[in-house]
């Protein structure tokens, strides 16, 4: 994934136009080699423009039924569609493993083949080449560290279970959870890594949303100041989305626009709330503005009442002039106009989402496999820690799920390894 | 020259399962041993079962084999192990009375039609063009037959060590095979030498009862075999005592007289069957080791030590032994001892156990590089079935990883090798969950069924408790109103009563509620048997993990379908690197999920390994 004018997210298999059609309208048709025009709903009631290319096997580059979205660029996008088909039941692919589908199915030629299994090869060694290096390497070193911890705990349960009658210290249950305990805080922690590593990428997307004359643009030009000279190096690419940006603290902080907040007086009217939903859906964090000068309207109430939740902050512009609004929870008063609370604002929507300072020494690039490989391993934590009460066979094999889903991230998934481990650390047999 | 169907070699725990499964389906069968004296002799401890081969025991009498039976007839204490650590690593454990399960399983070979049981050693095999094959005895005796079964155990080329003293003999003193397996080397199979040893027996009147720590059998659980009724009884006890510092110490000063650490014993053995002085070498730090005083049969005062196998000179071992609590008047009557001995490196067997370089040739038991009597008959059931196919013509049975103990330990050789005795443990099951020694019939009897080793006795009690399942699932469906006596069974056993109505499966998902507290209460599964009640419980309450189990496996199975044709050839495969190349060669997986498992084959090799038989199959 990658930022050019339009992204293409790809699915291949069976259940791909099925899968498409969770998401994705348009009128008429489907039909094979086809460009459609149509909206992905990406949630909220927010839909997305966007084109849809769909193959019929085996007349596909993987020789099985492929769909593919054209959607418009930039990252923040590209990413909810594809964790939207994540989540109607897609599963991300391994690497290189369209082409691998592709060579499976025969639709390469034997010829083709060493050029792609050099591809494959290359694919891994890469892999193996980046495990020393720094980025992705520093997760997998994590992991590797994790499972190693978790196949010590494994290898003294399989001890207890398999030689029941042996004399060395068994593996007692609080033990376990207790270690547990610090997979699942080590796990957590690597995917708010993740998300932070996302910020260090791409930086915030913030939304900005209020009836209209509360002042919208004029804090965008209050939020963006003297900072206005880094707005110009914006790469054109997602100029669709993001209408301004700002460095903070190290984090860019990309103020997203689907309306044009600057033309508000004109606009916002005409686009209403559908619009403001959708904004609101795809940001990080959303200031919902109103106007200190007045009572709320129904207006107000409504995007209020669409803004109900954590990432929102409450900001009361015009603290100016006197003051009309009764106070509200969590309030930020600023004066656009004068420039004040403008800082305030920026440290709200850092702590908002960054929490403590980020130390950029430590943050690691988590790529979106590992961070379904992550997602996967959480789970099946809380799913242990729901089985606390069930017997120890059960427990031992959510424990080795729970070691597979790391072994994906690590490559280590050889049964052979717990059992070493059980010899050389215990003393056991007849 | 006399002829046979089939010949087995060797009447261990292996050769007498393949020679009974081959007779039983027909096949005019000879069972040669060096004596007959040994037959299926429990050479090491005096028991049968324990964690994995429990189960491996079941499954062997689920296709119809006779360890089961045989144990189920001679044990003279049996314990559930785990049994409160859940049903998947539940597993029976039972002391043999050694001279009976031998006579026992001897009454039942010589009484089996079809089967004829010989002494005698065989020290040469020859395969003539039509692929009938000659066994030559020492005597000069030969046989003429289509299929060999090798189950030879430990006693090709044996040696046995204690101190510096070494003899070439087979276990316990009985004769060795010194020819086969230079035999077996010109049929082109790679010997390997692996070593294990066994512990000094000593005199029970010797033993100082009082000090010792007592452990009792229980009574009113299962049998290994389903066709066992009645419940066994304990009719013998052990002792449990411990080794300390005393030992620890004599074993130390004279570590220069072991022969595992002198270089005299150069064998590979196992780590999970270690002898003392290597325990004591290797865990420095452990204050104290146990060990089991296990009576070795009925009708003798001879008891097993386990735990205490060494290969130390007589005298050494003598002192070791007195420094123990309890035995410091102990008498030892037969000396522990050391052996070595040749098997075959499994690798060159198809899954099916047959040796890869000639048709007809099957190989079983410890031969095969794995150890302990139940790993033996498991895969002497198999050669067993497997050579009869043979004879006939017929498909061979390959067990999958997802059928049972029986297919992992058979994968795990065949696919992997092994460089120590192999020895089964739960923890190489992938779906222990569902390989359970309860369900080993409902897992395995309709193909012992098909393969012709399940008679009609057999099938009916299986197929009897398959409709009582049924039934018995039909009643858990019922709904029953919330009565006093309901409340109480959930008052007090401290769950929350549901409003209305409840069947018995929302009861069995409560923690604290069980079919036998439920049945106290509505009386609803008198009719049926403790095994269906138990199953039934077993599948209500695990319900969940199960079904989570059962779609791991689907997913397993998938490439274990992608069969690759026998006449496809591995050698220099376009796009696949060469070493990769020659594992595939040297295993020849019959399937892509085999081939997968190889150690040094990577995923892209089995993706474009999957693109060749693909292409070749339609071709």
């Amino acid at each position: 994934m990658g930022r050019g004018a339009i992204s293409i997210v790809r699915m291949s298999g069976q259940e791909s136009l099925k899968i498409a059609k969770k998401v994705f309208s348009c009128q008429g048709q489907i039909e094979p080699r086809v460009l459609k025009l149509g909206y992905i709903d990406i949630g909220g009631g927010a839909r997305e423009k966007c084109l849809l290319a769909y193959f019929k096997a085996p007349f596909s580059y993987t020789g099985e039924d492929m769909v593919e979205f054209q959607i418009h660029g930039g990252t923040h996008l590209t990413q909810k569609v594809l964790s939207l088909l994540l989540e109607k039941g897609a599963v991300m692919a391994g690497g290189g493993e369209f082409s691998k589908r592709a060579f499976e199915n025969g639709k390469l030629s034997l010829d083709e083949a060493e050029a792609i299994v050099g591809e494959i090869n290359a694919e891994s060694e890469s892999e193996l080449r980046a495990s020393l290096n720094v980025a992705d390497g520093k997760l997998k070193k994590k992991i590797i560290k994790l499972q190693s911890d978790l196949t010590e705990e494994i290898a003294r349960i399989e001890a207890t279970l398999d030689y029941p009658e042996e004399d060395f210290e068994k593996s007692a249950k609080e033990a376990i959870f207790s270690s547990l305990e610090n997979v699942r805080k080590e796990i957590d922690g690597f995917l708010v890594q993740a998300k932070n590593a996302r910020f260090v990428k791409d930086g915030i997307f913030v939304a900005i949303v209020g009836a209209p004359n509360v002042g919208k643009s004029s804090l965008l030009n209050a939020l963006i100041g003297e900072d206005k000279a880094i707005v110009t190096d914006i790469e054109g690419t997602t100029r669709d989305i993001i209408e301004e940006r700002i460095l903070y603290k190290g984090i860019k902080i990309n103020f997203i626009d689907t309306a044009g907040i600057r033309d508000a007086k004109d606009k916002v009217e005409q686009i209403g709330i559908e619009k403001s939903k959708k904004s609101i859906e795809s940001a990080d964090v959303v200031l919902c503005v109103l106007d200190g000068t007045r009572k709320l309207k129904e207006e107000d109430k409504q995007i209020l009442s669409l803004t109900k939740n954590a990432k929102t902050i409450v900001i009361v512009n015009k603290n100016d002039e006197k003051r009309v609004l009764e106070k509200q929870e969590n309030e930020i008063s600023i004066s656009a106009k004068d420039e004040k609370g403008i800082e305030l604002i920026k440290e709200q929507i850092y702590s908002l989402v960054i929490g403590e300072q980020v130390d950029f020494g430590k943050v690691f690039i988590i790529n979106e496999r590992q961070i379904e490989h992550l997602t996967e391993a959480q789970k099946i934590v809380e799913e242990i820690f729901v089985a606390k009460d069930e017997s120890m066979d059960i427990i031992a094999m959510l424990i080795k799920n729970l070691w597979n889903a790391l072994g994906k991230i690590t490559g280590q998934c050889e049964n052979e390894a717990i059992i070493d481990l059980i010899f050389s650390k215990f003393c056991l047999g007849k | 020259m006399e002829e046979f169907d089939a010949i087995v070699i060797g009447a261990g725990h292996a050769g007498c399962e393949a020679a009974l499964a081959l007779a039983r389906t027909g096949n005019k069968t000879l069972l040669l041993t060096l004596s007959l004296d040994a037959v299926a002799f429990l050479a090491c401890n005096p028991s049968i079962g324990g964690t994995a081969k429990g189960q491996l025991v079941s499954e062997v009498d689920a296709l119809g084999g006779e360890m089961g039976v045989n144990i189920d007839k001679t044990l003279i204490q049996l314990r559930m192990l785990n049994s409160g650590k859940g049903p998947a690593v539940q597993s029976l454990r039972a002391q043999a009375d050694k001279h009976r399960y031998h006579q026992e399983m001897k009454k039942t070979i010589e009484n089996t039609p079809n089967l004829f049981l010989r002494q005698g050693e065989a020290i040469d095999i020859t395969i003539n063009y039509d692929g009938s094959k000659v066994v030559k005895t020492a005597v000069g005796k030969d046989y003429k037959c289509k299929a060999i079964v090798f189950a030879t155990g430990v006693y090709l080329k044996s040696r046995i060590i204690i101190g510096d003293y070494t003899k070439d003999v087979g276990p316990n003193g009985f004769m060795n095979a010194q020819m086969l397996s230079d035999s077996l080397k010109s049929l082109g199979l790679k010997i390997m030498r692996f070593k294990t040893g066994t512990p000094a027996r000593i005199n029970g009147r010797s033993i100082d009862y009082s000090k010792l720590e007592i452990q009792q059998g229980e009574e009113q659980i299962q049998n290994f075999s389903f066709l066992t009724k009645r419940r066994s009884k304990n009719s013998a006890v052990c002792y449990l005592t411990y080794t300390g510092e005393e030992t620890h110490n004599i074993i130390r000063e004279n570590l220069d007289k072991a022969p595992v650490f002198s270089g005299l014993i150069k064998g590979v053995g196992p780590r999970y069957c270690p002898s003392i002085e290597t325990k004591i070498v290797r865990f420095a730090d452990k204050e104290r080791h146990q060990l089991f005083l296990e009576p070795e049969a009925l009708s003798t005062n001879e008891v097993y030590i386990q735990g205490f196998s060494t290969s130390m000179p007589v005298d050494v071992q003598e002192k070791m032994i007195r420094s123990v609590k309890g035995l410091e008047n102990a008498e030892i009557m037969r000396d522990s001892y050391a052996i070595e001995y040749d098997c075959i490196d499994p690798t060159q067997l198809l899954p099916t156990l047959e040796y890869k370089g000639a048709k007809g040739l099957f190989f079983a038991g410890q031969i095969n590089g794995t150890s302990g009597y139940e790993e033996a008959a498991a895969q002497g059931i198999i050669a067993g079935i497997n050579a009869n196919c043979y004879l006939k013509n017929k498909d061979q049975l390959v067990l999958k990883r997802s059928d049972g103990y029986i297919g992992v330990l058979i994968d795990d050789i065949v696919t992997k090798g092994t460089e120590e005795p192999y020895r089964m443990m739960t923890s190489r099951a992938e779906y222990r969950l569902l390989l359970r020694q309860d369900n080993a019939d409902l897992r395995l009897t309709e193909i012992g069924r098909k393969f012709g080793l399940v008679d009609d006795k057999r099938y009916k009690v299986f197929k009897k408790k398959q409709k009582d399942l049924k039934k018995i699932f039909e009643i858990t469906k019922t709904k029953y109103k919330i009565d006093d006596a309901i409340k109480k069974l959930y008052e007090d056993n401290n769950e929350n009563l549901p409003s209305t109505s409840v069947t018995i499966a929302d009861m069995l998902k409560r923690p604290n509620l069980d079919v036998f507290k439920i049945n106290n209460t509505l009386h609803v599964f008198d009719a049926f048997s403790f095994e269906v009640v138990n199953e039934m419980n077993i599948i209500c309450k695990y319900q969940g993990y199960l079904k989570q189990q059962e779609e791991d496996i689907a997913k397993f199975q998938k490439n274990e379908r992608l069969t690759i044709p026998s006449d496809f050839s591995f050698k220099n495969l376009h796009g696949i690197r060469l070493e990769a190349c020659e594992k595939l060669d040297a295993i020849r997986p019959l399937n892509i999920g085999q081939a997968s498992r190889i150690s040094g084959v990577s995923p892209s090799d089995i993706a474009v390994l999957t693109v060749l038989v693909k292409k070749f199959k339609g071709q």
